[in-house]
């Protein structure tokens, strides 16, 4: 049992997503989604009008923000950024030119960590035939410990790190705005929360809850 | 581009892909919302200016207590891993400070938020607080907007006194302060 812990702890796989800024923001994200909601409804003190609109606005929040990090800015940074990096920050260096985009150099990274046998049997395929640079090929099918590029390793890592930060402080909650309170009148929860707050209102003062 | 810009943002991008450690992102995060989004808030113009410097302080320290929340929780968790084997101390500290992380925005933040928030914003509020307005007796008292000339309507003789000045009445120490 304890073994199985420690394991999954030590896991490599979970190292590579908890390093990969893109894979961290979309989990934790996920898990805000799910856990903010549940604690506002669990909480006691509020009433179950406000609750309900309390916590379908903070799941909405955070799935658009989700949805707009993932469907907009990583594509646009990761892409874009590479594209950036080649044609016109790091035009002089070498290593830029030997990938076409970002696909291919992500695809090259997996195969550096293979046997060199898989490499070679994975090169054979009709896929990759034509994929590689002449360099990078020869690299992969005779090099034990293929070259690693760390500046375009780094260069990715920057560019997605500035892509979570702009998309999620900058443009997901602008979006996540515009949609919020369409979504929630659509769901009728934004009336029955105004007619709350109103009834509040109105209501003798002796009758507030003053712990809310 | 130029050999010493290029050869400083090749530096830069080596040193900041370097950062691979799961709080670096999520504090970054952190600090472009705890920069933008009391921006954000100051520029909407719907709303009321006490409303929005409230709504722009709130967000602003709750990103503030995130910041070091997210630092701490992900130091801690990650060493923890001491207690591992040598050979997978490494895995282990990346994956208890990526929990760590997400302990400290499930639970951390909005517990501290909480804990903290409310008096500090209470404090900010009494600072602020206008001085207490004078107890108006009757709703029905319209003050004019233009200043009011006091009208002597007793039959007197308009003596040589009611005929000075105001300027040079008012100034006279005679009879009084």
């Amino acid at each position: 049992m304890l073994s199985a812990i420690t394991n999954t702890i030590a896991n490599q796989h979970l190292a590579n997503i908890a390093l990969n800024p893109i894979a961290q923001v979309s989990i934790e994200t996920t898990l805000k989604a799910i856990g903010r909601p549940a604690a506002i409804l669990v909480d006691k003190d509020i009433s179950p009008d406000t609750k309900q609109y309390a916590a379908s606005k903070e799941f909405l929040y955070q799935a658009t923000c989700l949805l707009t990090f993932l469907g907009i800015i990583v594509p646009l940074f990761r892409k874009g950024g590479f594209q950036l990096a080649k044609k016109v920050l790091f035009k002089d260096k070498p290593e830029f030119q030997k990938f076409e985009n970002v696909k291919e150099f992500e695809h090259y990274m997996k195969l550096t960590k293979k046997s060199i046998e898989d490499r070679r049997l994975t090169l054979q395929k009709e896929k990759v035939k034509d994929k590689y640079h002449p360099d990078v090929r020869k690299d992969l099918e005779t090099n034990e410990n293929p070259e690693t590029y760390p500046l375009i390793v780094s260069t990715i890592g920057v560019f997605n790190l500035m892509g979570s930060v702009l998309g999620l402080a900058v443009l997901a909650p602008q979006v996540s705005h515009m949609f919020i309170h369409p979504a929630l009148r659509l769901l009728g929860l934004e009336e029955k929360n105004k007619k709350g707050t109103e009834e509040q209102k109105t209501a003798p003062a002796a009758k507030i809850d003053t712990k809310a | 581009m130029n050999e010493a810009a290029s050869k400083f943002l090749e530096r830069a991008f080596l040193r900041l892909g370097n950062l691979r450690k799961p709080i670096y992102p999520v504090m970054m995060i952190a600090a472009g919302k705890g920069i933008f989004r009391p921006m954000f808030t100051m520029m909407d113009k719907k709303e009321e200016p006490e409303t929005k410097r409230y709504t722009a302080i709130r967000e602003g320290l709750t990103e503030l207590i995130a910041i070091p929340t997210y630092y701490f929780c992900g130091k801690a968790s990650a060493s923890l891993s001491r207690l591992f084997p040598p050979k997978l101390q490494g895995n282990a500290a990346t994956n208890l400070m990526f929990i760590g992380v997400c302990g400290a925005a499930l639970f951390a933040i909005p517990a501290l938020c909480s804990v903290a928030i409310k008096p500090i914003m209470d404090a900010i509020h009494k600072k602020k607080a206008p001085e207490p307005q004078p107890i108006v007796l009757s709703g029905t008292v319209k003050q004019s907007k233009f200043p009011v000339k006091y009208h002597n309507n007793f039959n007197s003789l308009n003596t040589f006194s009611s005929r000075m000045p105001d300027a040079y009445r008012l100034n006279s120490r005679i009879g009084g302060v």
